[in-house]
């Protein structure tokens, strides 16, 4: 009830935001950064609205949601059926933090610069598309009739792909109109590439190929039916980061995707394929902030053992384990339990195990009461820890904001530096004196991030499990309030278990697969098929593929509101 | 098939080391009609961030940063100050105008860096949402500012680059459209040159051809654009997405008719193409946008731009004299961490100088470059004002207090030059009104700009910068 009760009213009492050391005035401010590594993921309120009218609601979305740089990428390989990306987004600009996941549809935006690069990407696929006969063949193949009856011949099935719909009449002839105002200015390409590659440039620019549109805009009681061609790309999107493929085109087209069932079918073959995996490991990437691992950095003198070339291979074990988890069909249990990792010979002795190994990742089990899931795992630890000592704080931090959901306000602007430590004196000791209870940093502390870093006090700076801390044994035991109840516990292993039997843990994770997987915030309007997935995933009735797989049968991802006047 | 002759019909001067460099605005400039009051000579403006305060004197530190005297400053005077980091500037002692006794008017809000990088430029509150590392400004930027109401029309956008890591905690700070809306940076100087110049180094027929394709396809976009927007349906936000794209579809017809760089500093950026923010291509990548943002000016294709050098708290690792040096960040935090706990860097304040001075010597690498386009009564520095700033006043304490502002260029004789002036304390939108003044615009009356930044704010400008 404590925790409730703190975020309810913010739950830190720091100095004052606008008060100044040197002076006192209210008009000088001076801020101090927390270093905090986190963002403030929020994803959702914790579910506690479930009222009547929110039930009926649907949340407001983006009805254009555009591309990110990745899914132009790999849209653009599959449209021309390439063998490898092209490259040419690596040179556009890119799109600010927008603090949650990279595919944010409310945070990409069409910009004058980008305009610019599209612009210029979309000439430079052009022409490397049309002035390349074998290509040409593979995305225009020649048709029989007049020159204007293989230009609409190609119109129709391009178009039909790189708009992700069939053309519209009108259209096919405003593109021949494109075509042949190509065939005018050939350069040194015959007339028919020339003409495709006007089509081919116009339509690389199109919003209808930028965006993925969400036209339909018929009522279906009080919501908006998406189309069948609009499920196909936001399923192909969301399972494969990339436009439908062939027997989605066809779903679309043959009505399967108006059944809700038909797309339960074809969000089953997408997942089963080789493609999801990319989309699992981009999705855990960010969530567990991998990318920080290439920032790892330890003292050379205290930690001999440590050196940067393991950075990426802390990557590869977190990876490997849960591509391994969620396609061995592991819930969010496994994933924050289960006693095992993937280890090379460089990482094996961070974890004590014998064997003999190379540098090929191996599966192995380790000791249950020391090692459970994710989150006593090299990178984890390794990555929340500074280059000399424990950083507690923020591994507190990273549990509560991207596992935890917690609402942790942002820390107050004037935060003074940990103690110079005192003899015999644990690191757990003096950030307790610095932070704990009685301290101002109490509210957010003592009972939020204090208590789950301490829990991690039996790992070192390399993750490598440890008893003592200045000369004295480690006191990993603490206690935090989970589904409303103060639960203790002695270690992280004690707190990853109960964390997988916490609502909270599995109503953050819910809501941040949600957040991926409709690249967008969830909203209010998202509380309650959010809790009711969490209660599957917490029961064990919903495998991590299950909750991915109920995330293309709700009513937010099969309709849109319609638009707020 | 004749080459479009690269070298302007206009005149052309001379620039150091006899390197002919067109100069296109002399002329090239004339007819357009300003909105503002027109200058009678184009102006430019250019803002260098380098982040996480300088080592100056602050929380018991010494000063190691501002020259010891306030007052005139000449080429013997910064030479004598040899301990300060700008001393690294003497070259350019008369072309100097040093600004202390500014402040953000307004408090971060859970993290000083984001919100010092949301107000350098703007002059505007911190969002209470979102907030932490992820706080943006409530209003636009100074570049914003000048680039909508000076820039060509081809080109609507300053130009925003980028030096540095992107880690993705902060990334871009500077450049605002309007509330909360962030622009994002071109960290690829390639690619910057590339958009920049664009097809004019083509063949003349081969670009016509591209002209009658593009105008073809940008006839088939606003036409597919007005569509979309047509719908009665559309929420604010994505009426708003798409006006934002609709405004972005133009035809670029900036024909650069300057002189491009040698070939051999095209290839040194075609070089660069897959930099994705290595610490150890620092300089070289500053350096070459550098180059970028005086050519930009040279050819008119902007008015103003941005040079973000390192992330929101700048943890580039510097290479210095061969010495890889620890995060920056850490640096000046004093400490091994990028938080409140760590063990302290040995020399941290004597490193924390040494980058001040690197980033004083990046700094004065522009300075050569705008100096180097001559003109009929100076050279392009001379309309031009370059400023070097910082989005914190000092490292360790991350105060708001005493921000650094280091300009060159009177910007066509507006500002005093040869001088470090303490403007007393006041908030620092008075001085972007003063370089929104220098650069040509003015208020609604016809007076010097006094209405930037967060309306709260006491207008006006800092008297002591302006020479007239």
């Amino acid at each position: 009830m404590w925790a409730a009760a703190l975020l309810a009213a913010g739950c830190y009492s720091g100095a004052s935001a606008d008060t100044d050391a040197d002076t006192g005035t209210a008009s000088n401010p001076t801020a101090t950064d927390s270093g905090d590594p986190t963002d403030s993921g929020d994803p959702t309120d914790s579910g506690d609205s479930d009222t009547a009218g929110d039930a009926e609601l649907l949340p407001q979305t983006s009805r254009y949601p555009r591309l990110s740089h990745t899914q132009w990428e790999n849209t653009i390989q599959d449209l021309f059926f390439l063998t490898e990306p092209t490259g040419f987004s690596a040179l556009f600009i890119g799109d600010p933090v927008s603090g949650g996941f990279d595919n944010n549809s409310e945070a990409l935006k069409v910009t004058a610069t980008l305009w610019t690069d599209y612009q210029r990407g979309a000439e430079q696929v052009a022409e490397l598309v049309a002035s390349d006969p074998a290509l040409l063949a593979k995305f225009a193949p020649p048709t029989d009739g007049d020159s204007d009856a293989q230009a609409t011949a190609f119109i129709t099935s391009f178009g039909k792909r790189a708009y992700r719909r069939p053309l519209t009449a009108e259209e096919i002839a405003r593109h021949l109109e494109i075509f042949h105002a190509g065939v005018a200015t050939p350069g040194e390409l015959a007339a028919f590439p020339a003409g495709v590659r006007l089509v081919v440039q116009a339509m690389l620019q199109s919003p209808h190929f930028l965006y993925r549109v969400e036209a339909s805009e018929v009522p279906d009681g009080t919501k908006i039916r998406l189309s069948g061609h609009e499920i196909a790309s936001k399923l192909s999107y969301m399972l494969w980061n990339t436009m439908p493929d062939d027997a989605l085109f066809a779903a679309a087209a043959d009505g399967s995707l108006d059944d809700p069932k038909g797309v339960a079918a074809q969000a089953a073959r997408l997942l089963d394929h080789p493609r999801a995996h990319a989309m699992v490991a981009n999705f855990h990437y960010q969530l567990l902030q991998v990318d920080h691992y290439s920032d790892i950095y330890k003292d050379p003198v205290k930690f001999a053992a440590y050196s940067a070339e393991l950075n990426p291979l802390l990557a590869s074990e977190t990876l490997k384990f849960v591509d391994d988890v969620v396609f061995n069909d592991g819930d969010l249990a496994t994933l924050l339990t289960a006693p095992y990792t993937f280890v090379n010979a460089k990482l094996a002795p961070f974890y004590g195990v014998a064997g003999d190994f190379s540098d090929d990742f191996v599966k192995v089990d380790l000791d249950p009461a020391r090692r459970a899931g994710i989150l006593t795992q090299l990178g984890f630890l390794m990555a929340n820890a500074g280059a000399f000592e424990n950083d507690p704080i923020h591994r507190g931090v990273f549990l509560n904001l991207q596992l935890l959901c917690s609402n942790l306000p942002p820390p107050p602007n004037m935060v003074p530096p940990l103690p110079p430590p005192v003899e015999g004196e644990t690191l757990r000791e003096r950030v307790d004196r610095h932070t704990g209870k009685g301290t101002c940093g109490e509210g957010c502390h003592g009972y939020l991030i204090n208590p789950i870093g301490f829990a991690f006090e039996n790992y070192d700076p390399l993750g490598q499990w440890q008893t003592m801390d200045a000369g004295k044994p480690v006191d990993a035991a603490a206690e935090f309030s989970l589904g409303g109840v103060s639960q203790k516990y002695d270690g992280a292993v004690e707190l990853a278990h109960l964390m997988a039997d916490s609502d909270e843990a599995h109503r953050c994770y819910v809501a941040h697969f949600l957040e991926y997987g409709y690249a967008r915030r969830p909203q209010k309007a998202d509380d309650k098929f959010i809790a009711t997935l969490a209660a599957s995933s917490k029961s064990g009735t919903h495998t991590i593929k299950q909750i991915i797989l109920e995330l293309s049968k709700s009513d937010a991802f099969l309709f849109r509101a319609p638009v707020e006047p | 098939m004749t080459r479009k002759p690269i070298l302007s019909r206009r005149g052309f001067l001379y620039g150091a080391g006899g390197v002919a460099v067109g100069l296109p605005f002399l002329e090239g400039l004339q007819p357009r009609k300003l909105r503002a009051a027109p200058p009678e000579r184009p102006r430019f403006a250019v803002f260098v961030r380098q982040a996480n305060g300088c080592a100056q004197a602050d929380n018991g530190e010494p000063e190691q940063f501002w020259p010891s005297q306030l007052g005139a400053i000449t080429k013997e005077s910064l030479t004598a100050d040899s301990d300060r980091a700008v001393s690294e500037l003497a070259e350019f002692a008369d072309q100097l105008l040093m600004v202390r006794g500014t402040r953000f008017a307004f408090p971060g809000n859970g993290c000083g860096h984001s919100g010092g990088g949301n107000q350098v430029l703007t002059a505007q509150k911190v969002s209470d949402d979102p907030s932490g590392n992820l706080s943006l400004a409530m209003g636009e930027s100074v570049d914003n500012r000048i680039a909508r109401e000076l820039n060509p029309k081809s080109n609507p956008e300053p130009l925003a680059t980028y030096a540095g890591a992107m880690g993705g905690y902060i990334n871009e700070v500077l450049s605002y459209r309007g509330p909360k809306d962030l622009r994002a940076a071109d960290r690829n100087p390639w690619s910057v040159y590339t958009k920049m110049v664009g097809i004019t180094t083509l063949p003349e027929e081969v670009i016509q051809q591209i002209k009658t394709r593009r105008t073809s396809v940008n006839d088939l976009l606003k036409e597919q654009m007005s569509s979309l927007m047509s719908s009665p349906k559309l929420s604010k936000d994505d009426q708003d997405r798409l006006q934002l794209h609709f405004d972005a579809i133009r035809d670029i017809e900036v024909e650069l008719s300057c002189q491009l760089p040698p070939q051999e500093e095209q290839d040194a950026m075609a070089a660069q193409m897959d930099y994705s923010g290595q610490d150890d291509r620092m300089q070289t990548i500053v350096m070459m946008h550098m180059n970028l943002i005086a050519l930009a000016f040279a050819c008119d294709y902007t008015r103003t731009a941005t040079l973000q050098i390192g992330d929101g708290n700048d943890g580039t690792e510097y290479l210095l004299d061969g010495v890889k040096f620890p995060r920056y960040h850490q640096i000046s935090h004093r400490i091994y961490s990028d938080g409140s706990e760590g063990d302290p860097i040995p020399d941290a304040l004597g490193k924390h100088h040494r980058i001040d001075r690197e980033h004083a010597r990046m700094f004065a690498h522009l300075l050569q470059r705008l100096a180097m386009y001559t003109t009929d009564t100076g050279t392009l520095l001379g309309d031009s004002v370059a400023v070097w700033c910082n989005d914190l006043g000092a490292g360790v304490s991350h105060t708001y207090n005493n921000i650094p502002w280091v300009c060159a260029g009177s910007c066509g004789g507006f500002l005093k030059t040869g001088q470090y002036i303490d403007a007393g304390d006041v908030t620092h939108n008075k001085f972007h009104n003063t370089i929104l003044s220098a650069v040509g615009l003015t208020n609604v009356e016809g007076n010097f700009v006094d209405d930037f930044g967060d309306p709260e704010l006491e207008p006006g400008v800092i008297d002591g910068m302006i020479a007239v």
